[in-house]
């Protein structure tokens, strides 16, 4: 609790300021009407509210949503932005995620909560601003970022924002960017660097490019590359998915504190071994085997972040499990059966639109209505 | 953040004791009414009561602890519960329900078992709301009930330590009971402590003094999950009352609340914005009887009230678990309660 002394001495001086702030807010309708939401996020972000108990239960536990996305962010940048800023250099990161940051949320997502006339922005844009840059190549330009930040955010609020999310905003964007601009999708992945970092290689990270990921490359000609580099981080993919290790590590400090489900990362995870096992026992050589098929793409980044997106999932604790199952299975046939390399992106956001009847079918089961 | 682990950590029901603990004062104050006091009363009910189960397991940490009627006298107590049986009930089963954590009672009642043939023993979890009559029935005795449904119509008779002290003061030995223990708690209070209330005092004479003078209040009788909140402070005292709990109304903006879990405790604030829900699943984790409260808000927010019917909603037992743990801080109990009064 080392935090909160630190913090002990600006606490009287800072809530003043706030109150402050916030009254001349309050008595100016125009500022209110520009600033009131970037402010109504700030202000959710340092202090609770003022609302109290009104029926039964009259106490609450000290948990909300804000800790909730606060948790994916810590974990986010533990799982991504820290390992890339050493693989990629931090010039590459730092500026896809300004980027990312500054068109998604403190522009559109500040321009809705005006049109919509929100009381505040929400800090579910954050964690899909996050993600944003870590599913798109390391060398993509910069206002394909812009562009795939602001079409999440604004698909995200135009169905109701976060709790009445359809599919992931983040990879719907995604899916729309792979749409538009099917060559640069393809391209910039530049290769990670390894060894001893100095100036140069900490800022640009390694000056080679290649068009191929692991999975294209298996595609093509059959390539396995080493699983340890897989898991490291030491071979080329989307910016933020190369590092399983963190990744895998931070996902199970969120299953730990509850922000994660398990059930879904398991039963993803599980499903794409089973069949990937399944399917190199009947056709050999032909379809990638089991363990790469786990390492390689954006599986660990999609099991653990991005299927897991609370509202686009089953509420159903069984049906999370079929859910899951799902994403895996379809993620193996698209990977082995179609000529797309990858197939995470697609099958999550098919399960995501699956979810719904999922959902009812297993209320249905269970309460035989 | 690290410090909160141990409140995340739930399954079918929440340990209230061990996140919230309290210590009460063990100097036990005596206040009389200052009319003619209400008398306590035992009627042996109508039905034949089969089973009987003594509830020595509180389950919330505001309500009146065990040692103040055992007095770590636990031999003498059951004396008195073998003395109820042969006078009233002595063809029904004779079930004591134990707090698995306090090793004094613990022992003592095993103790005891061991010679008594007439009763048996059950070491249940102390999380909240284990002591429930519905969840009481169906761990100790594996009969399902209703909730709100009287247990004696069962055949079950549930009483917890005073009440059977009272019994056998009052129709064993004749004395007049006029009085009852009860635990004084909260944030809003100087100090928690145990009083001995004459039946019919005014909850204002009680809490008199007791109050710290600074900063607003709110008054809680039976405690603040499942209890009901108290305005009119005129109200007298009756036998029904186990606690009072009264909380610091705290309708004010706290800085940094995700480092202060231990401080804002047992405060009347929501701890957090109006949200949708998402999914989370923390209520049917939390649900003690394994319903999944979520979906009467979904049916709710539809506008289907009468949906909610269909996924058990008769189960609930309103021990307001789901409105305590929601993140998006929902009025799940709130609206369970509407769907249930169609």
């Amino acid at each position: 609790m080392d935090m909160k002394n630190i913090l002990k001495p600006l606490e009287p001086i800072l809530s003043k300021s706030l109150d402050r702030v916030e009254s001349f807010i309050h008595t100016h309708p125009k500022v209110d009407f520009l600033f009131g939401a970037i402010f109504g996020a700030f202000d959710g972000l340092l202090r609770s509210t003022k609302e109290t108990t009104r029926t039964q239960p009259f106490i609450r536990n000290n948990y909300d949503v804000k800790r909730f996305m606060g948790a994916v962010l810590v974990a986010l940048v533990i799982g991504w932005v820290l390992p890339a800023l050493y693989f990629f250099g931090w010039q590459c990161v730092v500026s896809r995620l300004l980027v990312s940051f500054i068109i998604g949320v403190f522009v559109v997502d500040v321009l809705w909560a005006i049109i919509a006339r929100e009381d505040h922005i929400s800090e579910g844009g954050f964690v899909t601003c996050l993600l944003i840059p870590a599913i798109l190549p390391p060398q993509s330009p910069l206002w394909l970022v812009g562009l795939g930040a602001a079409l999440a955010i604004l698909f995200r609020n135009v169905l109701g924002g976060v709790g009445n999310n359809l599919v992931n905003p983040a990879l719907f964007s995604r899916l729309f960017l792979t749409i538009c601009f099917p060559s640069l999708l393809v391209t910039g992945y530049q290769m990670p660097f390894v060894g001893m970092p100095d100036l140069h290689s900490f800022r640009y990270g390694l000056d080679a490019v290649t068009h191929a990921t692991p999975l294209t490359a298996f595609k093509t000609n059959g390539e396995v590359v080493s699983y340890f580099s897989l898991l490291v981080g030491s071979s080329g993919g989307s910016l933020g998915e190369t590092c399983r290790l963190a990744l895998i590590l931070s996902g199970l400090w969120l299953i730990k504190i509850r922000v994660v489900n398990w059930r879904i990362p398991v039963s993803y995870l599980g499903s794409v071994l089973i069949f990937s096992v399944f399917l190199s026992l009947i056709m050999g050589k032909a379809v990638a085997p089991p363990l790469f098929q786990i390492l390689s793409g954006g599986l660990i980044l999609g099991a653990f972040y991005m299927a897991t997106d609370p509202i686009t999932t089953t509420y159903n604790q069984a049906a999370k499990l079929i859910y899951g199952a799902g994403c895996g299975f379809i993620t193996v046939l698209i990977r082995d059966f179609t000529g797309l390399p990858e197939g995470v992106m697609y099958s999550i956001l098919l399960m995501n639109l699956l979810a719904i009847p999922i959902q009812s079918l297993m209320v249905k089961i269970r309460y035989r209505t | 953040m690290l410090k909160e682990k141990e409140n995340i950590g739930f399954k079918g029901g929440f340990n209230l004791l061990d996140t919230y603990p309290l210590r009460f004062c063990n100097i036990i104050e005596r206040i009389s009414s200052d009319g003619i006091p209400e008398v306590f009363e035992f009627r042996v009910p109508a039905q034949k009561i089969q089973h009987v189960i003594v509830n020595l397991c509180p389950t919330e940490p505001w309500a009146l602890p065990n040692w103040v009627i055992l007095e770590h006298k636990t031999a003498a107590f059951l004396n008195k519960l073998k003395e109820i049986k042969t006078r009233y009930f002595p063809e029904a089963s004779y079930s004591i329900a134990i707090n698995k954590k306090e090793d004094e009672p613990n022992a003592a009642v095993k103790n005891y078992a061991g010679d008594a043939e007439w009763m048996k023993v059950f070491a249940v979890d102390a999380k909240y709301p284990q002591d429930d009559p519905v969840i009481l029935l169906k761990v100790v005795l594996g009969i399902e009930t209703n909730f709100g449904q009287d247990t004696t119509t069962q055949g079950v008779l549930i009483l917890d330590a005073q009440t059977v002290t009272a019994i056998y003061e009052n129709c064993m030995l004749g004395n007049k009971v006029d009085s009852r223990f009860i635990a004084l708690s909260g944030t809003g209070l100087k100090e928690n402590e145990i009083i001995n209330v004459q039946l019919g005092t005014s909850l204002e004479k009680i809490l008199r003094n007791r109050i710290k003078e600074s900063g607003k209040y709110r008054v809680f009788v039976n405690g603040p999950l499942h209890g009901r909140e108290i305005t009119d402070l005129s109200q007298k005292m009756e036998w029904s009352i186990n606690n009072i709990v009264v909380l610091e109304e705290l309708d004010q903006k706290v800085m940094f609340p995700m480092f202060k879990s231990d401080e804002l405790v047992l405060t009347t604030n929501m701890l957090g914005e109006l949200r949708r829900c998402v999914y989370c699943n923390f209520c049917d984790d939390i649900c003690p009887v394994g319903l999944e409260p979520a979906l009467y808000y979904h049916s709710y927010k539809r506008g289907e009230k009468h949906k909610a019917s269909l996924y058990n909603l008769e189960k609930c037992i309103e021990c307001g678990l789901c409105s305590f743990i929601c993140p998006s801080k929902l009025e799940l109990l709130h609206i369970i309660k509407e769907c249930k009064a169609l």
